[in-house]
């Protein structure tokens, strides 16, 4: 049992002071000594630690050293101690039990009666979630708006064929993209695929003897590239995780070949993955030359980084 | 000695009767630190600061950038060109950010070696997690806005990543871009996630953390009997708070002189096509970068296993750490596993960061 305030002290041979004050350990959070003052004691507080209690019994704490000896025990130093209001000390409430008796404020009259609160708690956090509810669905569209463009199948004209000089190379070609965002007026944006005047073997490998179709996100088809036209163009953007690979000639392998810097993808000619931890060949788009050796392609794109061709713009 | 307040001493009693500061303060200064104050105990304090640097120097590089895909580029040179001082903003921006990392890190094996996550720490930890999440999204949303092609491949290749979470990774990556590719949409998202989302985030979780932690209080050290503590406990203020101000004075000088000799310097503006530069992420990402070019880690499962599995299984486990490991042993040196574990995943980052920074060479 914890010594109350107020208590009264009684000594081995007679009563004298009372509790005027409660210490507590900072660490172990339990009473430490009390201060004893008040009739008796003189102007001098006294300071006693647990260890000298006999017992403590409702409102008395029994010591055991006599009267006599009160001048033993250190006197008190109110400067050496903070209360505890100024003071943070975890869970000292819970090891508290200094106050003497419970202090009571009384329920407002309104509320005496008042049976239902759980119920009334529940009613408020159900109107809240109402309230809330109904913007779910609007917010979600508001973020949503630009998150699922329609596929661009625009023809855009890159260059010429004249570029190209040997076959099996990789030729990179720059061009512009228009591209209308949003609020933003139409801008051009930088971008760049990749042109292989193949080899009949490399088409072979590139096209397995099978013309190959372009869809839209309708499934109807858009393009189809066939199997014997020899200009091959890949879309710039790594398939393992979109960022843009270099033609580049590797000491190790004696011979140039496609390496993406990022994560060291390396491709043959016919986009076949040699080495590196790309999940498909390089993605082949739709081409088309006209007489004059111009180029015209769709930019499309595919999610990098998924064995499937999974078409995004 | 003169026994009437002084007009000031009026106005300090008239707040306090109404704010009650002087109680506040006391309250916020003498806690019981168990066995006294340490060194060990300042990286905290010092995450606190340099948030607070990085909250400043953000509101003032606002004043002058603009989230746009056709200005952001050319008013982040502005800042840095033009505007007084302005590299001086920016450079000690993009530091701090790095500066955070390194604390976060320090921090979070302070706790873990001195096994302060235990309990009755656990809800202190978890909060400490997930603060830990937001400082990494942080750095990944701030790195886009200068929009310069360093900042355009390190996106492009972040949410190609969480592209591969299962199910819902296509909606978060789209979500992100705001579209199927990065652009505008991608830029204006990211800036109102770094100057909104994420700082009301951090603040409000920071303050549960210290709460959670005052609450639990201090853990103390490790080692030492309950007489020994005691005998060397001081509060908060003032050896502690003098220790931490110490630290955060080094990492404030750290910082700026890392501003004045390394300076911000952008690369060309972002594009679709990446020219010559060969994409990296800001170092902090680099070991996940690395991991990701292993062999073992190829094709589509390989990826998401090293870039959405292994991160998330990581964070996972020490999210509930505090849950497995019941032991109320505190020593680090008595807790083998947890220090080689330590130990492993420590080095593992160092390895994988060191090697990515070999590549370079064989990249060039």
């Amino acid at each position: 049992m914890q010594p109350k305030l107020k208590s009264r002290v009684k000594w081995a041979d007679r009563e004298v002071g009372e509790v005027t004050r409660v210490i507590l350990d900072p660490l172990s959070r339990d009473v430490s000594h009390i201060v004893v003052g008040g009739n008796g004691v003189g102007t001098q507080e006294r300071q006693i630690p647990v260890s000298a209690f006999q017992s403590v019994t409702g409102d008395t704490v029994h010591l055991r050293a006599a009267s006599s000896q009160i001048g033993q025990f250190p006197a008190f130093q109110r400067e050496a101690f903070v209360t505890i209001r100024e003071v943070e000390i975890a869970h000292l409430e819970d090891h508290l039990d200094v106050e003497p008796g419970e202090v009571l404020v009384p329920v407002p009259e309104l509320e005496r009666d008042v049976k239902r609160r759980t119920f009334f708690t529940n009613l408020t956090h159900a109107i809240g979630a109402l309230l809330a509810l109904p913007l779910l669905y609007p917010v979600l569209r508001y973020v949503m708006k630009p998150m699922y463009a329609p596929f661009d199948n625009r023809w855009i004209k890159i260059g010429n064929v004249n570029k190209i000089k040997t076959e099996d190379v990789g030729v990179q070609f720059k061009f512009k993209k228009l591209v209308k965002e949003a609020f933003m007026p139409e801008a051009e944006v930088d971008k760049n695929v990749w042109i292989l005047k193949a080899s009949p073997p490399v088409l072979e490998q590139v096209y397995k003897g099978k013309d190959m179709e372009f869809r839209d996100s309708t499934g109807q088809v858009v393009w189809v590239n066939k199997r014997d036209f020899p200009y091959v163009v890949y879309s710039g953007k790594c398939p393992h995780l979109g960022c843009g690979y270099k033609w580049r000639k590797v000491p190790k392998l004696g011979r140039e070949i496609f390496l993406c810097p990022c994560h060291l993808s390396i491709y043959d000619p016919s986009g076949k993955v040699l080495d590196g931890p790309a999940p498909r060949p390089l993605d082949p788009l739709p081409i088309r030359v006209a007489a004059s050796g111009d180029i015209e392609i769709i930019d499309m794109e595919y999610k990098a980084g998924v064995k499937a061709q999974v078409r995004i713009v | 000695m003169n026994s009437q307040p002084s007009a000031l001493e009026k106005i300090i009693a008239f707040v306090d009767e109404r704010v009650g500061l002087k109680t506040i303060q006391a309250k916020m200064l003498n806690e019981p630190v168990p066995g006294g104050s340490r060194w060990a105990y300042v990286f905290g304090s010092c995450l606190l600061f340099i948030f607070i640097m990085q909250a400043v120097t953000g509101v003032l590089l606002m004043f002058y950038y603009v989230p746009s895909a056709d200005h952001a580029y050319a008013s982040t040179q502005y800042i840095l060109h033009e505007v007084d001082y302005g590299w001086f903003i920016l450079s000690y921006h993009f530091w701090g950010s790095s500066a955070m990392v390194v604390m976060v890190f320090a921090h979070m094996s302070q706790v873990f070696l001195w096994g302060a996550y235990k309990k009755p720490r656990e809800m202190v930890w978890l909060i400490g997690l997930a603060l830990f999440g937001l400082v990494m999204a942080f750095g990944f949303t701030g790195y886009l806005l200068p929009w310069d092609q360093r900042a355009y491949w390190a996106t492009t290749v972040g949410v190609e990543i969480m592209d591969k979470t299962p199910v819902v990774g296509d909606f978060i990556a789209r979500f992100l871009k705001g579209g199927p590719t990065p652009g505008q949409m991608t830029l204006s998202r990211f800036f109102v996630i770094h100057v909104m989302i994420l700082p009301a985030a951090l603040m409000g979780l920071a303050g549960l953390h210290l709460f959670l932690f005052r609450k639990a209080g201090p853990a103390g050290p490790f080692r030492g009997t309950p007489e020994e503590l005691k005998a060397k406990t001081d509060y908060f203020f003032p050896r502690q708070v003098w220790k931490d101000i110490v630290a955060m004075g080094a990492v404030f000088v750290t910082i700026c002189s890392l501003a004045f000799i390394e300076p911000v310097v952008l690369l060309e503006e972002a594009t679709p096509d990446p020219g010559d530069y060969h994409p990296e992420p800001e170092w902090y990402f680099l070991f996940l970068f690395q991991m990701l070019r292993l062999k073992i880690f190829s094709g589509e499962f390989g990826q998401f296993v090293a870039g959405v599995a292994i991160p998330n299984a990581f964070l996972l486990f020490l999210a509930a750490l505090p849950f497995i490991d019941r032991n109320p042993e505190r020593n680090i040196f008595k807790r083998p596993i947890a220090l080689v574990g330590w130990l492993i995943v420590m080095t593992g980052i160092l390895v994988f960061t060191v090697s990515a920074i070999i590549n370079r060479e064989f990249l060039d």
